[in-house]
This record gives structure tokens, sequence and C-alpha cells, in this order.
């Protein structure tokens, strides 16, 4: 283990167990999904054990879920919530509205495919996902986290333009600026 | 047991005393159709609000008949009187789609009337409303017209997931793998 290049430095393995154990999350509450939060939040499945709670605006936030279908309307506005977040900043994508279209598959107004137009750390099927599910998708981006493989807001820099050709294809006529912090 | 529809009968025969060239129709519980013109649907409306007391708008569709290439526009509105619903309806061209508008009698009509311009691509001459209602930026054809090919402008704007492009209904191959029998009345929706 000493001797392995890719091993993470002390430093790193500090940034990382406390990154992975304080998630604060920004539950943008599109589709179905968002009713799923309250009970993951609250008593019987209580994801704060695991050091998931609420953040209040997209400042303040770590992780940002999105739950369910969106449509092209609303992701003009998750793009600009993802921008303001600041680093480190991670996605969850919900169910299979975000994975492939879902039952949405042929609707002319939401998108298919989340990670075309911004990168998601974690997905988790299902349609919808039960707390169950959640919970386990929360313990894999922790364990991505840890691993320090976790690298979607670095993608987003990295490729930005890329992400903005793929958002502009569907967002016609709205501001999109031309860098991201 | 056959339900009498007095009540229903009774209006019909008022508004058919009422208009020429209209054609109303006692067709179930608490509903009566009346089938105008274009031009006559207004003062139906205007009619029944002020003289019958079908004060309270309850909704405004349009149906897209594509084979006959017409439009249909219904109007339902209900009396608490009576408790009895009315359905307006009328057809319209298809290719130059235009009603007149009507959000004077009631305001309601207005965000109606944004919805099945933007829909529906019908237009309300005089009509002062903000363009857009639920789309933004919307430059195809109107989404709720029955020629408007949905997939093919789904094929063009979004992408797929690799690997999911056939749409396979993977229902049949899953049972047979677990060893599971589809129930019967699921087999209807089989597609293999």
């Amino acid at each position: 283990m000493y001797n392995d290049k890719n091993a993470q430095t002390i430093v790193e393995y500090i940034q990382n167990f406390t990154r992975k154990n304080s998630l604060f999350m920004l539950a943008y509450g599109t589709g179905c999904g968002a009713i799923e939060l309250p009970a993951t939040l609250t008593s019987r499945y209580d994801a704060e054990r695991l050091g998931v709670r609420g953040a209040a605006t997209p400042r303040q936030a770590d992780l940002l879920l999105i739950t369910g279908y969106l449509s092209t309307k609303t992701l003009k506005r998750v793009i600009r919530v993802y921008e303001q977040m600041q680093d480190p900043k991670y996605v969850i994508g919900f169910g299979s509205c975000t994975i492939n279209g879902g039952m949405y598959w042929d609707s002319y107004n939401t998108i298919k495919l989340l990670d075309k137009y911004i990168p998601v750390d974690v997905y988790i099927n299902g349609c919808m996902p039960r707390p169950e599910s959640v919970i386990a998708g929360f313990k894999e981006l922790q364990s991505l986290i840890a691993a320090g493989k976790a690298d979607g807001a670095a993608k987003y820099k990295e490729n930005l333009e890329w992400y903005r050709e793929n958002q502009k294809k569907v967002l016609k006529n709205w501001p999109l600026v031309e860098y991201n912090w | 047991m056959e339900t009498s529809l007095i009540k229903e009968e009774l209006l019909a025969q008022q508004l058919q005393n009422a208009f020429e060239n209209i054609v109303t129709e006692a067709v179930r519980k608490d509903t009566v159709f009346a089938y105008a013109s274009k031009e006559q649907v207004s003062s139906i409306l205007l009619y029944a609000k002020e003289k019958l007391g079908y004060k309270s708008l309850a909704h405004m569709s349009c149906i897209d008949w594509l084979e006959s290439d017409e439009f249909e526009l219904v109007y339902i509105i209900w009396s608490p009187e009576t408790k009895l619903n009315l359905f307006v309806k009328t057809r319209i061209d298809r290719q130059n789609p235009e009603m007149e508008n009507m959000d004077m009698i009631w305001r309601q009509l207005n965000t109606y009337q944004r919805e099945i311009r933007e829909m529906f691509g019908v237009e309300f001459p005089g009509f002062v409303g903000e363009k857009e209602f639920i789309l933004e930026d919307w430059e195809d054809a109107p989404p709720m017209r029955r020629d408007f090919d949905t997939l093919e402008y789904v094929n063009d704007t979004f992408f797929e997931r690799e690997g999911r492009e056939d749409k396979q209904d993977v229902r049949e191959r899953i049972a047979k793998r677990s060893g599971e029998e589809i129930p019967d009345f699921a087999k209807k929706y089989s597609r293999e």
C-alpha cells in the first residue's frame, strides 16, 4: 500500500473521510421521487446517521438530488442550481427517468439522459426507488468519495464545452454562461 | 333502471327554443350537449350565463379530429341551481383555426385559451395574453396536434441510452429467466 502510486495522501484521505460523512443535500424536488425523501430523512430510515441531511440553499449544499423526470424547463433551473453549488459537489440521479427517460421515453418535453447535461456520480434505479435503495445510493456515493472517485465536478469543468453543446441543443434562447467556477 | 332525464330534457328544450340551427341532446344524468356553429357559441354561452344561471365555467378543451380536418372546441359550464353540466361544442376549420375570444365572459377562459393556443395552435383574434403558457422557446408544431410526431421529435432532440435503442419488452425474458408465469390479464399487453 505504501508503494502504490495511486494511493491517496494522508491529507486526501482525511479530506475524503470528512466529506463523505457530512453530505449536505439539496433535494431539488422534481418529479415524484421527492416524496421518498421525507421517509428517508425522518425517524424510520433516518439518513442522518450516515451524515446526510438537508441544506437550505445551493451554496451550502454538497449533494444535488434529481428526484425524477426533468422537463426541459426544469433543466434550466437545475443547471443554474448545479453551477451555484460550491466544490465539492456531487449529483445523484433518481429513478429510471434520469437514467433513460423511464415512462417518459417518448415525451417531447422531458430530457432522457441526465448525464448528458450535468455529470452524475451515482444513479439509483427503480421507479421510484424506495428509501432502502436511496440509502444504498448514499452509501455507494460515500464509498466513491472515500476512494476519491466521485469527480463529477472536475469532469464538468474539464468538459464544459461538451456539456454546453448538449444543453444548448434543448435550451434554445436561454443564456448559458461560458464559464464555470 | 333507466333514470329519468327531466331536468336535462328541459334544458335541451330551452336552448332549442332560444336558438335556431343548434342540436341539443340530453345525453345522461346531469349532462346536456349542445352542438352549435362557431358564430353561435358566444351567444349561447352568454344566454346560458345570464338567463339560465350557468354561472360557472368548468372547463374548456380542444379535440383534434384529424380525419375530418377539424378542431372541436368544448366549453363546459355548470349551474349551481340545477346542478347540470352544459357542454357547448363547436367545430372549426383545422387549416386556419380561429375562434372568438371570450375571456370577457369568464376571465378563467384566458388561461384555457392560452393553453389551447399553445398546445393546438388555435388562434383567438383580439386575445391579449402571455405568449407562452407551459412550453418555453417552442419552435416546432403545436405538440398536442395529432400530426405532431412525438417520437420523431424525441429522436431528433434528445439522447438515448446506448443499448436501449430497440426498447424491448423485457417482461417475458425476465419471466422466463426466473421461471415465473405472466398472469393472464397481462398477456394481452405482450409485444412478443
